[in-house]
């Protein structure tokens, strides 16, 4: 679905803090809403945990900057991160243009991903969250 | 309530807003790295009328600047436009502004939007003589720079001013689609440029100001304060509140030559002199880091010892790297030296430079092929 310009995919799950995840075989995909793309403006520097780091569910994972600010990354699961996406090294603009793409920043072996997406948002309800938010 | 500038309709159709200095005012239009590339690159304009404006005239007005500020002002000509400080007792930075001598005996002071408040309290403090009339033109009048290579082009068909005649810090009274105006060849992104003041423009009577910029921005690029931050750090050129503060004094800062020194009598002479005496304590010096973006008061390391601290850093989209303005111990620091920057808990290999950060051969008015 779309609000205000701002895609949100059906198929995903989301925090609050704006960033999505994808089951990817036994790996859960992890990057940032284009809401949160379209906000930060233009994606210059990604600083995402290394592999093999250890995250926790709505706890830093890192950071993802602009020109003008820094935005920090919050896991939306638990789990090792086990692929960070190196593309972003050279093109961290990819994050503007398909946050949901190629735009990803890391994926992570889940450590008990059927509890942590309880705790995620689905398409809809992420949908409510941003409307409410661009309403204040 | 926000401030609002006599462009504000143009922002809030084009641009994401954000508040500066008690003003609603545009960020970016499209991206602050598209933007800061046409700058660099070819011209942008940026709304700069949230920025004080003080006319300062009268017989004795000379006199009066002359004593409130550490720069020659009644040597400079007509016609001049110079940088200079506003200083505390304490050799604090009050401000930093730019002077425009109109007449001989009318001066424009152009400060910073966030100071114009205080430096109005500071120059009345300083007890202008009778004769000298202090008026606040900030609501009366709209201020446009227009800044890069291509800045002349994109400015000379609004004005009869031959603009290519017009010096680098040098200004003129003149009239921008017949409207009064005062144009100086000065800006704050390290490009060649102008600055324009529209007179006789307030937000209920904005005269030609509104017209201008509508058609400025169909061959010129509209830039935000993003933009505006990146290419004036990229510059190297100091931020009231971020790099330089009344608890920093010049030398400090790099703005010993602001200091003349054939001058004396000035608010803040003594503590100048005094800091004179010795060797400053502290430096500014560029940093360029190898990976991430250093920000405001991030530590700086050599070896393992601090050594001072980042007072405001970006990331540079002409170099593709982050890059910092610092104030440093002066020993082992030196323009190529390897120093540390601790970003988010990891100590990042950085090397000092003399700002500017980019090579002034290609960029900024300095570069080759320029005629100023």
């Amino acid at each position: 679905m779309k609000l205000q310009g701002y895609d949100i995919p059906d198929d995903l799950l989301y925090t609050k803090e704006h960033e999505w995840a994808r089951e990817v075989g036994p790996s859960v995909r992890v990057g940032i809403t284009d809401y949160a793309a379209k906000t930060l403006n233009d994606v210059v520097y990604v600083a995402p945990s290394k592999v093999s780091d250890k995250v926790v569910q709505f706890k830093s994972m890192g950071t993802v900057e602009s020109i003008k600010a820094v935005s920090e990354l919050y896991s939306p699961l638990s789990g090792t991160v086990t692929k960070v996406n190196t593309e972003l090294d050279l093109h961290p603009e990819l994050v503007n243009k398909s946050p949901y793409t190629e735009g990803w920043l890391v994926e992570v072996k889940a450590t008990n991903f059927t509890s942590d997406r309880e705790r995620l948002l689905d398409a809809r309800r992420y949908a409510a969250h941003l409307d409410a938010l661009l309403k204040k | 309530m926000l401030k609002t500038t006599q462009f504000h309709r143009y922002h809030s159709e084009h641009a994401k807003l954000t508040e500066f200095a008690g003003y609603e005012m545009p960020l970016w239009y499209t991206t602050t790295t598209d933007e800061h590339l046409a700058v660099r690159n070819s011209s942008g304009i940026f709304d700069v009328s949230h920025m004080g404006r003080f006319m300062v005239r009268g017989e004795p007005a000379a006199t009066f600047l002359e004593r409130l500020v550490p720069t020659q002002v009644q040597k400079q000509p007509i016609g001049k436009a110079f940088y200079t400080l506003l200083l505390s007792d304490q050799a604090g930075i009050i401000d930093d502004l730019v002077i425009l001598r109109l007449k001989e005996i009318e001066f424009m002071l152009v400060v910073n939007a966030a100071n114009a408040g205080t430096d109005m309290d500071h120059i009345k403090s300083c007890g202008p003589p009778e004769g000298v009339k202090i008026e606040d033109f900030t609501g009366s009048s709209a201020m446009v720079a227009v800044q890069g290579p291509k800045a002349q082009q994109a400015l000379q068909p609004f004005t009869d001013l031959n603009l290519g005649q017009l010096k680098k810090f040098r200004c003129s009274e003149t009239y921008v689609m017949h409207q009064r105006s005062i144009i100086s060849r000065t800006g704050y992104t390290g490009e060649d440029g102008f600055e324009v003041i529209i007179l006789g423009a307030s937000n209920g009577e904005p005269g030609k100001a509104i017209e201008f910029w509508d058609r400025l921005v169909t061959i010129s690029k509209p830039c935000g304060l993003g933009a505006r931050d990146s290419l004036r750090l990229e510059a190297g050129l100091s931020l009231h509140g971020m790099d330089i503060d009344q608890q920093t004094n010049p030398l400090q800062a790099d703005l010993a030559w602001v200091l003349s020194p054939d001058k004396s009598g000035y608010v803040g002479y003594k503590a100048v002199s005094d800091l004179r005496a010795k060797p400053p304590d502290a430096v500014k010096r560029g940093v360029i880091v190898e990976q991430g973006i250093p920000r405001h008061d991030f530590d700086v390391l050599s070896g393992t010892d601090p050594v001072g601290k980042v007072t405001s850093g970006t990331f540079s989209p002409i170099l593709h790297k982050g890059i910092a303005l610092c104030r440093l111990k002066p020993e082992g620091t030196e323009p190529g030296a390897s120093v540390r920057v601790a970003i988010r808990g990891s100590a990042q290999e950085a090397q000092t430079v003399k700002p500017p950060f980019y090579d002034e051969r290609l960029y900024g008015w300095k570069r080759q092929g320029n005629g100023n």
